[in-house]
């Protein structure tokens, strides 16, 4: 007995439900409720409550530079790949690209706090570790022949020539990709083929790029927080953390979106599976360069290296590290496992949230260590707490930024060539 | 560069998306069954397929003589000595197991992305990759210096109480390689047990009949053996992937968990892999483009193959270019002597030009032209890139390992490394060996899986029924 079934329709409005606009007041509230929060906790705290505020802002720029940026990063792998996945998110990628003149925003805000978050901006940290006995003579001989070795790079004037041309090239990427896009979506479907090659001639070459820019802006952010450390893998170990973190985000978005139209009709099982499947190599691919970098370090055991991982393991770190591993790893891996549950739209987005959670916490990881008064032990204060409240408020704001640009446009691309069999019935899932 | 008014008289080429077609026009399943089984069941083997085994059978002797000479006299006829105590036998072993893995790749991770254009050549990077794990396997054998003892790496219960060192990587490499190798044959086998059972109903020589009907194990093409065949591949596809990573990986360790500068580097284990990829699908191409031509296979293994594996070929080799800039950015940054010196040593050092040579095979040539659409489907310009790139994997390897050795902490034991006519007869002698278990794979076996190829061909889609002829029929 023969089986048959029509194809679906895409629907005439393909424009982002209302619900968007509802999650950008949301948003917005609980942005300014804990932005409040940051600042009450920063005078409570004193000295070290302000100096946590920074260092807070350091995370809350890197993670959300992490989502806006690596949506840029996702938008080209998908325009170099193909295949049906970008039809679901590309919209959504797009949108986090277009947040990038916040992150520029928080940048130029990162400039006015160097002075208090790096040693190469301001050697008077080094004479102030000394004085309170938080650096000892080994580690000032080692700081400062870093220091200056390291001092044609590391410098403020640098920073801000560095920070520049990577911001004016993700902007020329940003811009040309989603005026493209627009302009595709205004063709006919006859053109697709010429579409296809333009983009995929920009992404290539743009993925090259961004994978050496952004390489360029983890080292000055992040892995300089600590000047004598190295790791020739901690540009990739970014570049592999931005995507885990904006396909755990798309996915949780594309999920919501589901439960209306346009989304409803091309959101098939399928395709939501294949979503988690995807997710599931990036939690790995994740880990992998995380305990590739750690073993080799270990085995290692030279001074230089081995120091930083015993600031981050020693003390109550170790209990932070251990969270780090679950919630980055063990929990995502194990749950995503399940092929049930990948089929599953409130169990993915769980999934997808602690993903999320996990990034923001291993930046804390990452970050907080990096200073002596937090190395080898993590210090309990009241300051401790604007990890909480400064990336909670500054993401926020970043996704009110996102959900108003995911309105300014339809929400579905059409002349996709994948289109038509994503609006195929579907038999079952392989 | 693309032009808007895109039209195409090509037959070959997609109009929907510009793309090559992944299989020429007018296959059928007889069509394919027939193209492909013959080469296996013809009784006229092809006068350039002998030509080719004799030289690859005596390429082999040369293999043979080598070795014999080296288990005769032991591992000093070889160049290694202090300080380069580690020369061609690594490298070449390094070389052989990272060209195995595009056949993994291809065969399990493009399985679980759905990556339809594989179907074509997955069956014949397979059996690369098995050879290129026995060309690979040889070499740590050997170099043990007393091979009948080498099963000593094991972690077997020995009276003697000798025990492997379980914190050294090359232990890891046992279990890793083997693994890797138990694997592959079992997904290369399973893959073929469908073709099998084709080549046994098609067979006319008794012989045949029987050799095929045994390797197929009673396969009928039920649907329950198919529900079986597609699970097991399945399971087999997610076992074989993170191998893809985790064997090079452990190779890279080798290296990496040393304390010696350029060795001793955080991105090895990424940038290993992807070299492996690397080379691993240049020597896809170099089988690949050969075999289409001579088996005249170019309606199976087209244009879009040549293409996709240059676009796979072109981001792995960015990963591999991303890791030279890394290792040199980092021998600054870390600020420390020892690391500036080696790389300085490595560039402009008596060895330096062995990095320029990798420098332009791995980096300047191909990633420069890799980019154009035009040479990427040019085959004869591919096969030659791909010559180039092998070369260039293997002096990356050589880099790695020498430059890396021969001048060490303290100037009073710098030496050199010159190999030894032994070395290079036991290298080249690989390449014999591989060639020739390829060439008695590619006449006996199915160097493209049939099952596979026919599900992409039209008649093997369904397609919904117009509502009118459901309305007759349906329900």
């Amino acid at each position: 007995m023969a089986h048959y079934s029509h194809a679906k329709v895409l629907p005439a409005d393909l424009s982002a439900p209302p619900m968007v606009k509802a999650w950008q007041a949301r948003a917005l509230v609980v942005a300014i409720l804990f932005a409040v929060t940051a600042v009450v906790l920063a005078f409570v705290g004193g000295a070290s409550g302000w100096d946590h505020l920074w260092r807070g802002y350091l995370v809350g720029l890197t993670l959300t530079w992490g989502f806006s940026c690596g949506g840029l990063l996702m938008l080209m792998l998908q325009y170099v790949t193909g295949g049906k996945w970008g039809l679901l998110l590309r919209r959504p990628f797009e949108a986090m690209s277009r947040t990038l003149w916040l992150i520029i925003l928080y940048w130029l805000g990162l400039g006015l706090m160097l002075s208090r978050l790096y040693m190469w901006a301001n050697p008077g940290l080094v004479k102030e570790g000394v004085d309170k006995g938080l650096i000892n003579t080994t580690q000032f001989n080692a700081i400062e022949h870093c220091l200056q070795w390291k001092h044609p790079m590391l410098n403020v004037g640098t920073y801000w020539v560095v920070g520049a041309i990577c911001f004016a090239i993700w902007f020329f990427y940003t811009s040309r990709l989603n005026a493209m896009s627009l302009q595709r979506d205004k063709d006919t479907l006859a053109a697709t083929p010429y579409w296809i090659k333009k983009f995929e001639n920009l992404s290539g070459f743009g993925i090259v790029v961004y994978s050496l820019t952004m390489t360029a802006l983890s080292i000055y952010w992040v892995m300089s927080t600590d000047v004598t450390w190295y790791s020739a893998v901690y540009g990739l170990l970014f570049l592999v953390g931005q995507a885990y973190q904006v396909l755990a985000f798309a996915i949780i978005v594309a999920l919501a979106l589901s439960k209306v139209e346009p989304f409803k009709t091309i959101l098939r099982g399928v395709e939501q599976y294949d979503l988690g499947k995807f997710t599931f190599a990036f939690v790995m691919l994740n880990m992998y360069i995380a305990f590739g970098q750690f073993l080799i370090i270990w085995s290692g055991n030279l001074p230089e290296e081995i120091n930083w991982y015993m600031d981050r393991i020693n003390g109550h770190w170790g209990i932070i590290c251990t969270i780090d591993f679950f919630l980055h790893w063990l929990i995502p891996f194990s749950l995503l496992l399940s092929r049930d549950l990948k089929s599953n739209k409130t169990r993915l987005t769980r999934v997808c949230q602690i993903m999320i959670v996990a990034k923001a916490f291993d930046l804390f990881w990452l970050v907080e260590p990096s200073y002596k008064d937090a190395a080898r032990n993590l210090h309990f204060s009241w300051g401790i707490l604007e990890y909480i409240a400064v990336p909670v408020a500054m993401t926020a704001l970043w996704v009110a930024c996102f959900c108003w640009e995911l309105q300014r446009r339809p929400v579905v691309q059409v002349n996709d060539p994948h289109l038509a069999e994503i609006l195929e019935p579907e038999h079952a899932v392989a | 560069m693309a032009t808007k008014d895109f039209t195409t008289n090509d037959p070959m080429i997609d109009p929907e998306t510009g793309e090559f077609r992944v299989l020429g026009q007018g296959q059928t399943f007889n069509s394919v069954t027939a193209k492909i089984s013959d080469i296996v069941l013809t009784p006229h083997t092809p006068w350039g397929w002998y030509g080719f085994f004799v030289v690859a059978g005596s390429v082999t002797g040369i293999l043979m003589t080598a070795v014999t000479w080296l288990f005769l006299k032991g591992v000093g006829i070889w160049a290694i000595t202090q300080p380069v105590a580690w020369g061609f036998a690594i490298i070449n072993f390094v070389w052989w197991i990272g060209i195995g893995h595009a056949g993994t790749l291809i065969s399990a991770i493009l399985l679980l992305f759905k990556q339809g254009w594989r179907n074509s050549i997955n069956r014949f990077a397979e059996a690369m990759t098995i050879f290129a794990v026995v060309c690979a396997g040889m070499f740590p054998l050997i170099h043990v210096g007393r091979p009948w003892l080498g099963y000593w790496l094991f972690p077997l219960p020995f009276t003697m109480n000798v025990w492997p060192q379980f914190r050294s990587p090359l232990l890891w490499d046992v279990f890793a390689v083997s693994t890797y190798a138990t694997i592959s044959v079992v997904f290369w086998y399973l893959g073929m047990v469908p073709d099998f059972g084709t080549l046994r109903d098609r067979a006319k020589s008794p012989f045949a009949q029987y050799f095929y009907g045994m390797m197929s194990l009673g396969w009928r093409g039920s649907v329950k053996h198919w529900m079986r065949y597609e699970t097991a591949s399945l399971l087999l596809a997610g076992l074989a992937t993170p191998l893809v990573l985790s064997v090079h990986t452990v190779i890279s360790f080798d290296f990496a968990v040393a304390v010696l500068p350029g060795w001793h580097t955080t991105i090895f284990p990424p940038y290993f892999v992807a070299g492996a990829i690397y080379s691993g699908f240049a020597m896809v191409l170099t089988l690949a483009i050969p075999l289409r031509k001579f088996y005249h296979l170019e309606a199976l293994v087209t244009e879009r193959h040549i293409d996709n594996m240059g676009k796979v070929m072109l981001g792995t080799g960015g990963i591999v270019a991303y890791g030279y800039g890394m290792e040199v950015f980092m021998s600054w940054y870390s600020a420390s002597h020892w690391e500036f010196f080696m790389m300085w040593n490595r560039m402009f050092g008596p060895m330096g030009w062995a990095y320029l040579v990798l420098i332009f095979c791995n980096i300047a040539f191909p990633l420069t032209t890799l980019w154009v659409r035009k040479w990427r489907t040019n085959i004869t310009f591919m096969f030659i890139l791909s010559l180039i790139v092998n070369t260039g994997m293997w002096f990356e390897r050589f880099v790695i390992v020498v430059t890396s050795l021969y001048r060490d902490f303290l100037p009073s034991s710098w030496g050199t490394y010159r190999a030894t006519k032994w070395d290079y007869a036991t290298f080249f002698g690989t390449l014999g060996l591989f060639t020739f278990l390829f060439l008695l794979f590619v006449r006996f076996l199915p160097m493209i899986p049939m099952n596979e190829i026919k599900l992409m061909l039209p008649s093997a889609k369904i397609k919904p029924k117009e509502p009118a002829a459901a309305g007759s029929e349906g329900h």
